[in-house]
């Protein structure tokens, strides 16, 4: 490594340490992960992601028009933290040099249409039935990089932000051809982790980037099973709808869950928390579904005053369908 | 048992597996990993539920197969024996099985007292029959005869091996006397006809016919008689009640016991009735009862009863014996005095004293209700000797050929004769005579004897001893022929019948050898000949009034056109079975074979008939064998199957039924969940 000094006072003087190009890839590189870092994703027969989730995305939007809009932003936004995957076309040097820091500018344009995709990784959405063809977080990120795919195919940037989650990688919204696979890899390289409601301050780091970054006529999808979530969590999503932005909430729930498929004396464990229930199922199936179905029906009510939309699928539903129902509800929500 | 067969047997002892492993899983239930477990309402700890078993059928199963399991691990130390018989060379063979259907085979076969899991000695020898049956080769012939007495065929000889299971089926226990020496013959006879070398006759008895000092069973002839199963050899001791009248408020029972079993018994020795007691009993009431004596051989006992006592009445002796089924007697009703008819020359039969001729004294003195009719001669028309119930002829010189024939033709339709025979007697004019009541000539001479063998004479009760001495001036004698088919009741010293019995048709004959003259001899004078005559009246009472006969023999019905007969079980609760009518030889007649009480409805007139059990059946004392007979050359017990193949098959099945049980539940609970 190269060492430069600058100005003539010793004491005055700083170092900066330019990396050379194997350690930038490895600055560049995802952050490594053990498997006892969270619970990896059982992806089932819902992967590979990348492949499925551009088949999705052909099928849904062949028939959609394409946005005139073309290139980057002509209006300086701001500055903000490099991340890997960053264009480098955008990456300040002056900033390094003066700051020590490696930040990118940012341009806002007249016609942001905004993807942000809120992923909710908490541990409950590692779970997976025996029926299910993949775990509701493989389920919500194929979903998730389908729409990815589909607004970087109109030209809308997408960013990403995680609600938990290990080895979570947040993503500023960004257009390109680089995007889906950037959205992808943040996709792949997730595991399920933490409790939202222990965590006081997961819902806050997931949704303050989202606040802050997110502009007039962005869209902002939470992924989410909605269970285990704080009380505070969709008021503070549904803060998210105002100044333009659109809401639209996807509940991705396990077959299982949906249908409280027991039988006979069980014991369950949430995954989150240290909730233990024993139930007779066969007493208790139709109280529970009611109490799953409420859920449901309080979250579309609240997004329907503010002008969201509200989507409730299942695993072992066809991800096409689900996919269109969200650009259904999109379309709805922009209206 | 060997230690290893207990210590594989042990293994049941995990039957409780099953339970315990429920009993472990049940504490904690299936726990599953489940999101949103904080939206599922809990309910109540079900504890009764969790500790229900889930699948019992499978549970079933499972237990099952643990114990299969153990029995599997046993068996090579177990197997299962049966009576077989041995075969000269494999040849084909011909066997008459004998089964002993007599009253003795009632008896358990460890000689105690009834109590459930017990086996009667008829029960095994069932079996043992079965057994052989199903050691047969084709091409064996075997015959079923029956040993009670009449002896009877109740399958000719035959290689149909189905027709001899279904014989045996049919064969059901009775009261009879029994007759070996007659079914013996009778099996070998059935055996004569047929082609096999290797023939033998299977005896499945107690070996008790009353005749224990009778030669020795199984010699005599070419065939064989194979006697198996010394287990059934008759044992213990036994009472019997033979027949309980009631006259008024006296209920007169007849006991037998048991001799004792040194051979050496004499009146007054027995011991099967100490310590037991008689009683009247009316609907499980008892309304009287009387200690019976240490030493009862044959005897009766007279209780008082209720004059306003029912009908209905039974008289059973208690505690139990060796037989349990003849210390129960229904009671019969007699009312009025019993015409008896005598037939006696006072001008030798009479007593320095004076007075009537000694029978009519006696008969007078014992206060038994009947009255006594002295006839000239003996009556030769059937009317005149209808009006008797019982007939005592002192020694005349030989009956007509009318008078013989009328007088038969009483006897079996229910008449009791005595008959003495003395000078008079044998000195019978050509063509008089007794035929058929006592057949042969009877002759008169000097007695060898001084007097009558006491122990032979238990028919007289306690007072037999006194005959020991009657020093007569001379005796009668009879022919063997008349002696046929007769029980002695008492024999002179040197072995010559004092005084026998024998039935014919519903009636009987004594027959005396000695004159009521005490002239001859002072028998007239003895405590023995009031108790002949107290015999001799309950006899004609009994036959003449109840129509009673021996199990075994018949009840005829002549010139009836609608007979129905049905036994009255002496035991509360048994339904009452209906009896066979049979034609032999123009007369309608039911057999016997259950002691106690007949119902019979006679051209629509209901009457009673009782069957006793047969006095020389109480004789348990086994009778002798050859040394031949429990030969293992015939047969034996043989270790013929192993139970392994068939336990370990049922263990398969098992499995078999635990996969399908468990895949059903899999299925089940699959269509559940979806």
């Amino acid at each position: 490594m190269r060492m430069l000094v600058l100005g003539s006072r010793p004491c005055e003087s700083f170092r900066i340490e330019i990396p050379r190009a194997e350690q930038m890839a490895d600055l560049l590189r995802p952050t490594t992960r053990s498997s006892s870092d969270g619970i990896p994703i059982d992806w089932g027969s819902l992967g590979p992601l990348r492949l499925r989730a551009k088949t999705l995305a052909e099928g849904v939007y062949a028939g959609s028009h394409r946005s005139a809009r073309k290139g980057a932003g002509v209006e300086f936004g701001g500055h903000r933290p490099y991340v890997p995957g960053d264009d480098l076309r955008f990456f300040d040097r002056r900033a390094l040099l003066r700051h020590d820091r490696m930040m990118v500018r940012e341009f806002e344009t007249e016609t942001d249409r905004a993807l942000w995709l809120c992923v909710d990784a908490t541990a409950s959405m590692a779970y997976r039935s025996a029926k299910a063809p993949g775990a509701k977080l493989a389920y919500g990120a194929l979903i998730g990089a389908a729409l990815a795919r589909v607004a970087l195919s109109t030209g809308d940037p997408v960013g990403l932000a995680w609600i938990g989650g290990r080895g979570a990688l947040s993503l500023p919204a960004a257009s390109g051809r680089e995007a889906f696979d950037r959205v992808a890899g943040a996709m792949e390289s997730i595991s399920a982790a933490g409790d939202a409601k222990a965590d006081a301050g997961a819902m806050e780091r997931a949704l303050s980037p989202i606040a802050r970054r997110a502009r007039r006529g962005s869209i902002i999808v939470l992924v989410s099973d909605l269970v285990d979530l704080p009380e505070r969590a969709l008021p503070a999503f549904m803060a998210l709808g105002t100044n333009g932005r659109s809401l639209v909430v996807l509940r991705v729930l396990d077959p299982m869950e949906a249908s409280f498929g027991f039988s006979g004396h069980v014991r369950l464990r949430a995954m989150e928390g240290s909730a233990v229930v024993e139930t007779d199922a066969d007493e208790v199936r139709a109280t529970y579904q009611a109490r799953i179905h409420g859920i449901a029906e309080r979250a579309a009510l609240d997004l329907a005053r503010r002008g969201g939309r509200f989507v409730d699928a299942t695993t072992d539903k066809p991800a096409a369908e689900v996919v269109r129902s969200v650009v259904r509800a999109v379309s709805e929500a922009r209206a | 048992m060997s230690f290893l067969s207990l210590a594989a047997l042990l293994v049941a002892v995990f039957v409780a597996a099953p339970i315990a492993a429920h009993l472990l899983r049940r504490r904690q239930a299936q726990e599953e990993v489940f999101p949103p477990a904080e939206l599922v309402p809990p309910t109540q700890p079900a504890a009764r539920r969790r500790s229900m078993l889930e699948d019992r059928a499978l549970f079933a199963v499972r237990a099952a197969s643990v114990l299969l399991l153990a029995l599997l691990g046993a068996t090579p130390f177990v197997q299962c024996a049966r009576l077989g018989i041995a075969r000269k060379g494999g040849a084909s063979a011909a066997l008459t099985i004998v089964i002993d259907d007599s009253l003795s085979m009632r008896a358990q076969l460890d000689h105690g007292p009834i109590s459930l899991g017990k086996q009667s000695k008829f029960a095994r020898a069932m079996e043992a029959a079965r057994e052989l049956a199903d050691g047969l080769k084709s091409g064996d012939a075997v015959a079923v005869v029956l040993a009670g007495a009449p002896p009877r065929v109740a399958l000719a000889a035959t290689t149909n091996l189905s027709a001899v299971k279904a014989a045996l089926d049919g064969i059901v226990p009775s009261d009879r006397a029994t007759d070996l020496e007659g079914a013996i013959r009778l099996g070998r006879e059935l055996l004569r006809g047929v082609p096999h070398a290797d023939r033998r006759v299977v005896l499945l008895s107690d070996l008790a016919d009353g005749l224990s000092d009778g030669p020795p069973l199984g010699a005599g002839s070419e065939i064989p008689v194979w006697i198996p199963l010394p287990e059934l050899e008759a044992k213990g001791s036994d009472c019997a009640i033979r027949r309980a009248d009631r006259s008024g408020v006296k209920v007169r029972a007849r006991i037998v016991c048991s001799p004792v079993r040194d051979g050496k018994d004499t009146a007054g020795q027995t011991s099967a009735s100490a310590g037991r007691t008689i009683e009247v009993v009316s609907q499980d009431k008892r309304i009287a009862s009387a200690p019976l004596g240490g030493a009862i051989r044959a005897e009766d006992v007279v209780l008082d009863v209720p004059a306003d006592a029912v009908k209905d009445l039974f008289v059973k002796l208690s505690p139990g014996d060796a037989i349990v089924e003849d210390d129960v007697a229904p009671v019969v009703h007699v009312d009025g005095s019993l015409p008896i008819g005598v037939v006696v020359d006072a001008a030798t039969s009479q007593v320095a004293t004076g007075g009537p001729p000694p029978i009519e004294q006696a008969l007078g003195a014992l206060q038994l209700d009947a009255e006594v009719r002295p006839l000239a001669a003996v009556p030769d028309h059937a009317d005149e000797l209808g009006a008797f119930a019982g007939i005592v002829i002192d020694d005349v010189p030989g009956l007509t050929p009318e008078g013989r024939k009328a007088l038969a033709a009483w006897v079996e339709r229910g008449g009791v004769l005595l008959s003495t025979f003395g000078k008079r007697a044998a000195a019978a004019p050509l063509g008089s005579g007794f035929d058929p009541v006592v057949p042969g000539v009877v002759r008169w001479g000097a007695s060898p004897a001084e007097g009558a063998e006491a122990s032979s004479a238990f028919f007289l009760g306690p007072s037999a001893e006194g005959l020991s001495k009657l020093s007569p001036e001379g005796r009668a004698s009879f022919e063997p022929i008349a002696m046929a088919g007769a029980d002695i009741l008492a024999r002179w010293a040197d072995g010559a019948p004092l005084l026998w019995r024998r039935s014919m048709g519903r009636g009987a004959v004594f027959a005396l050898s000695l004159p009521l003259s005490t002239d001859e001899s002072d028998f007239v004078l003895r405590p023995a000949f009031l108790a002949l005559l107290e015999r001799f009246v309950g006899t004609a009472r009994s036959r003449g009034g109840a129509r009673v006969v021996d199990v075994g023999d018949a009840f005829t019905f002549d010139g009836y056109k609608d007979v129905a007969v049905e036994y009255v079980p002496g035991r509360l609760g048994e339904a009452s079975q209906k009896q066979e009518v049979l034609e032999q030889n123009g007369r309608r007649l039911v057999v016997a074979s259950l002691a106690g009480l007949y119902v019979a409805r006679i051209d629509g007139e209901q009457t009673m008939r009782i069957a006793m059990v047969p006095e020389r059946e109480i004789d348990l004392r086994p009778r002798k064998i050859t040394e031949t007979a429990r030969a293992e050359t015939l047969g034996g017990v043989q270790p013929a199957l192993d139970a392994s193949p068939y336990v370990a098959l049922g263990l398969l099945g098992l499995f078999a039924m635990e996969l399908m049980l468990r895949t059903w539940g899999q299925r089940r609970e699959a269509t559940s969940v979806s």
